[in-house]
């Protein structure tokens, strides 16, 4: 169906601000092909797209890049290029308006109202044509020629330049385009989220187009295939025919808890600024595993970054692998075979190994940056140096630096952390609930956790060995209450001397006193006797919160089951006394009920009438 | 009933008046309630107290100016009947007969070991310190870890009046209580009972910006813990830290030695301060002339004189 009326030409949207070189997308000539960007296309169930991708099957591969280019400079006028394949870093002076994009074998950057491309390899400028200031979105390249895609606001324009900077071809539409891809003459283009159409460069006529499932903005050469997306990967390959009926060879990331709300790309309808802002320094990275055969994500790994923290997951299942805590700050990178690279604000280069997080490579640009983009179509990772530390020591790491950004990340580490069967893990939730200078969520989420633990004593047990002492500077309290729990659920006996140390001491919370006792009702032993009579004796008839006078009666509970005769009286008598607080009052007549024996009456009558207890007999 | 406050001023910046109070308070403490009125002067001058003061005054119940001690079985009595209101008019009483009511204390202490409401706890933590017997001491020092800071300050200041051991220990603990008040009264108090070893801690709590520990360092201080004391002239406070020399310049010679005293002296004139000065103007008003060094006095003399154009 020949759609004459939906083809559009440079002369009727050409934006008078482009003043480049004038070409025209020539109108469909041929009923079997989508005019370009028209909207009332139908479906061609693959025919168009598969021909298109029999016929680029087989083309010479364009030009390679393994490259990482950063922004730097007072003014964010430098590019530095660090090709990973060795070499000499190269830089370039210009003005920026927008972060640069690597495209085959050239970086294609703009500002001060022109676009220009350097030779990937070494900087050197190859052309500058006038922008008028419009914003750069995307580049393709085959090693002849590159589609470099421009927003105009309210529509888009496609640029197509040779190497030696003449313009092959400006096509103009109100649709927005997205990030191209270009194969032997073929530009592949995403727009309206939804389409990719495959444009003939030479004669700007779309030569097929098909409809994705997923969202589409950008068009990537990785390694040797082009992948269509923007939250996973569509593979342009002999299955992109079924891609409409969901058929195509499509990978993506597991949905997961990450910290922060990272992308996996930025849509490329969007003008990504010269400098990193905070999305770049929360981000997902994961590379396509292989131009042929089953597809998959790279080393079944995908990361996510943020601030400096690196996570890295298990593809298939989310499971989190490892955690890298870097220096400083990360702002872009991207993921390579074998693992992942990315840049710093210091202007670092660090690769990661995909398997254990190590860092297997470092590089500078031998100043701080601003932002920075990267293409590895060869480059492998190196493995790690081996004897990675446990996740559990990883995590703590990570949960325990004190910079107030990562706090998101920390207290989702923290959940991950409370479910590793590791002693360690214990440490540090205790570590990290002791610590006064800890945020007070991680503090809280901590303290949640370490109520769960069933490992760990040891360590829970050293914990108790601490008091808040200010002449000793230890200004925060143990997690007392969340340690009680778990030994008592453990039925760890070492902690109840320390247990009922904290009893009197005052620095730590009602809600924590409540629990030791909850818990020392069932693991206190004899020797714990006497600072139980004491704690009792002080708080029966003076506990000001529920929570004490709840620890009371757990109290009670234990001096009944210690000193089943003389602690009865000692607990009768604060039962039937009006002073006991009303809470204790009503648990220790419970306690009473439920145990009916009767109070020996040798002891009974040791007690002076009206007496609120009686002294312990020693 | 004579009510006398035996705790220096708790603020952060000790003043001339608080470091009297202490010392009034340490010199309370053998019992002498006639060296109230005596001239700071003199107070300043006199002897540490020997061992054997305690001793005897111990032994014999009632030392020259001691209150006598009364009947307290009607007392004990009310004290034994588990009644709130007896009780409370027990403990009253108590406090009226203030030491001379001593024979109670052991009571007033069972009782509040057994534990009270919290009124009643109070009132017999108070009595307690106004029994100023050492048999109170351990009872009070259980209530120093109360929850309630009230009852934790009221359980350290009866402490220093019941003094002994276990009274010395818990006050110890209370240098690192929470509560700055607690840390303070302790920190008074330690130096009004002569707690000696506990100068190390003082020095740390004075560290903490436990202000109060000046003074009793001054009060307790060897040679080399008041040179100490001295050397923290420009990091901590001036008046914070003469609020402590002011006690050691006052010492008894055989306490601490004249050398000490013209070096703490030489300290406060290097700073070549108007607050030097006028701290030292205000020793050289209070020195009376009998038993007061001549070559201390000298020393403080030319530095007022050297300090007058201060900065």
């Amino acid at each position: 169906m020949k759609l004459i009326g939906a083809t559009l030409s440079a002369s009727i949207v050409l934006a008078p601000v482009l003043a480049l070189g004038v070409a025209t997308a020539s109108c469909a000539s041929d009923v079997s092909h989508p005019g370009t960007f028209s909207t009332n296309w139908l479906d061609d169930q693959g025919k168009s797209i598969g021909e298109v991708q029999a016929r680029l099957k087989n083309a010479p591969a364009g030009a390679k890049a393994d490259l990482v280019v950063a922004v730097a400079g007072p003014k964010n006028d430098k590019l530095i290029g660090l090709p990973l394949s060795g070499g000499a870093n190269w830089t370039f002076q210009h003005a920026l308006d927008a972060r640069p994009i690597i495209a085959g074998g050239v970086v294609v950057g703009s500002g001060n109202g022109e676009i220009f491309a350097l030779e990937a390899s070494s900087g050197r400028r190859l052309w500058a044509r006038p922008s008028g200031g419009v914003a750069l979105l995307g580049a393709g390249d085959d090693g002849t020629i590159t589609a470099v895609t421009l927003s105009r606001g309210t529509g888009s324009t496609i640029l197509v330049v040779g190497r030696d900077g003449s313009v092959k071809r400006q096509i103009e539409t109100d649709k927005a385009v997205g990030d191209p891809a270009v194969v032997a003459g073929v530009i592949l283009v995403p727009w309206s989220n939804q389409y990719v159409s495959a444009i003939d460069a030479a004669t700007g006529d779309e030569l097929g187009r098909v409809t994705l499932r997923d969202k589409v903005s950008r068009a990537d050469q990785i390694g040797g295939a082009v992948y269509f997306g923007e939250v996973s990967y569509v593979r342009f390959d002999d299955k992109i025919r079924m891609a409409s009926q969901g058929g195509a060879n499509r990978v993506g990331i597991p949905a997961r808890e990450l910290p922060g709300t990272p992308r996996l790309f930025v849509p490329g309808t969007e003008k990504l600024p010269a400098v990193a802002n905070a999305r770049d320094r929360d981000r997902l990275f994961a590379r396509p595993s292989a131009p042929e055969g089953p597809l998959g994500i790279d080393s079944s790994r995908f990361y996510a970054t943020y601030f400096r923290l690196v996570l890295g997951f298990e593809a298939t299942r989310g499971q989190l692998a490892w955690v890298h805590t870097h220096a400083s700050d990360l702002i872009g990178g991207e993921a390579v075979q074998g693992g992942v690279l990315l840049c710093d604000e210091d202007g670092k280069i660090v690769v990661l190994d995909a398997k254990t997080g190590q860092v297997s490579f470092n590089g500078s640009f031998g100043e701080p940056i601003k932002s920075c983009v990267a293409h590895a179509d060869t480059y492998k990772a190196l493995p790690g140096p081996g004897g990675a530390a446990p996740l559990a020591l990883q995590i703590s790491e990570a949960v325990l630096n004190r910079e107030a950004s990562l706090a998101t990340a920390q207290r989702l580490l923290l959940r991950e952390l409370g479910t590793l069967e590791d002693e360690s893990a214990t440490k540090t939730l205790v570590d990290i609930a002791s610590d006064p200078r800890a945020a007070p969520v991680l503090v809280t989420d901590a303290r949640a956790a370490i109520a769960t633990r069933r490992n760990g004593a040891a360590y829970m047990v050293t914990a108790l060995g601490r008091h808040y002492d200010f002449l000793r500077d230890v200004l925060a309290s143990p997690p007392v209450g969340p340690i009680a729990d778990a030994l008592a659920a453990m039925n760890e006996a070492k902690g109840a001397p320390l247990l009922a140390s904290h009893l009197l001491d005052p620095a730590d919370n009602d809600d924590d006193i409540r629990r030791a006792a909850g818990a020392l009702a069932t693991l206190a032993t004899k020797d714990e006797l006497p600072t139980l009579r004491h704690f009792f004796a002080m708080y029966r008839a003076t506990a000001e919160s529920e929570e004490v006078g709840l620890a009371v009666a757990s109290v009670g509970q234990a001096i009944l089951r210690l000193d089943p005769k003389d602690g009865r009286v000692l607990v009768d008598h604060a039962a039937k006394d009006a002073t006991t607080v009303p809470i204790a009052r009503t648990r220790l007549e419970a306690l009473l009920t439920a145990s009916p024996d009767k109070p020996a009456a040798a002891t009974a009558s040791a007690v002076d009438a009206g007496a609120p207890d009686a002294a312990p007999k020693k | 009933m004579l009510r006398m406050r035996l705790f220096p001023s708790r603020s952060a910046r000790t003043s001339r008046s608080s470091i009297l109070a202490s010392t009034l308070a340490s010199t309370l403490a053998i019992g002498a309630l006639a060296l109230v009125l005596l001239s700071s002067q003199a107070f300043a001058q006199k002897p540490a107290d020997k061992p054997a003061d305690k001793k005897d005054r111990k032994s014999t119940g009632a030392a020259a100016g001691a209150p006598a001690a009364i009947d307290v079985k009607p007392i004990v009595a009310k004290l034994k009947s588990g009644d709130e209101g007896q009780i409370k008019d027990a403990l009253d009483e108590a406090r009226l007969a203030g030491p001379g009511g001593a024979a109670a204390a052991p009571v007033v202490a069972e009782i509040l070991t057994r534990g009270m409401s919290l009124p009643l706890t109070q009132s017999a933590i108070e009595t307690l310190g106004d029994l100023e017997s050492e048999t109170g001491s351990a009872a009070l020092a259980q209530y120093a870890v109360h929850r309630n800071a009230k009852v934790r300050r009221a359980a350290v200041k009866s402490l220093t009046r019941t003094k002994g051991a276990a009274a010395a220990t818990a006050m110890k603990r209370a240098l690192s209580d929470g509560d700055a008040v607690v840390r303070g009264t302790a920190a008074s108090g330690l130096g009004a009972m002569k707690a000696r070893d506990a100068v190390p801690e003082l020095f740390v709590a004075l560290d903490h910006r436990v202000n109060e520990a000046a003074v009793s360092i001054g009060q307790l201080c060897n040679v080399e813990q008041c040179e100490l004391l001295a050397a923290k002239l420009g990091k901590v406070p001036f008046d914070v830290v003469t609020g402590g020399l002011d006690q050691v310049l006052f010492r008894p010679a055989a306490d601490v030695n004249d050398d000490a005293k013209v070096k703490i002296v030489g300290r406060i004139r290097e700073q070549g301060t108007l607050e030097g000065n006028k701290f030292l103007k205000d020793v050289q008003k209070r020195i009376v002339p009998a038993g007061f060094s001549p070559r201390v006095r000298q020393a403080i003399d030319q530095a007022v004189m050297a300090t007058a154009g201060g900065k």
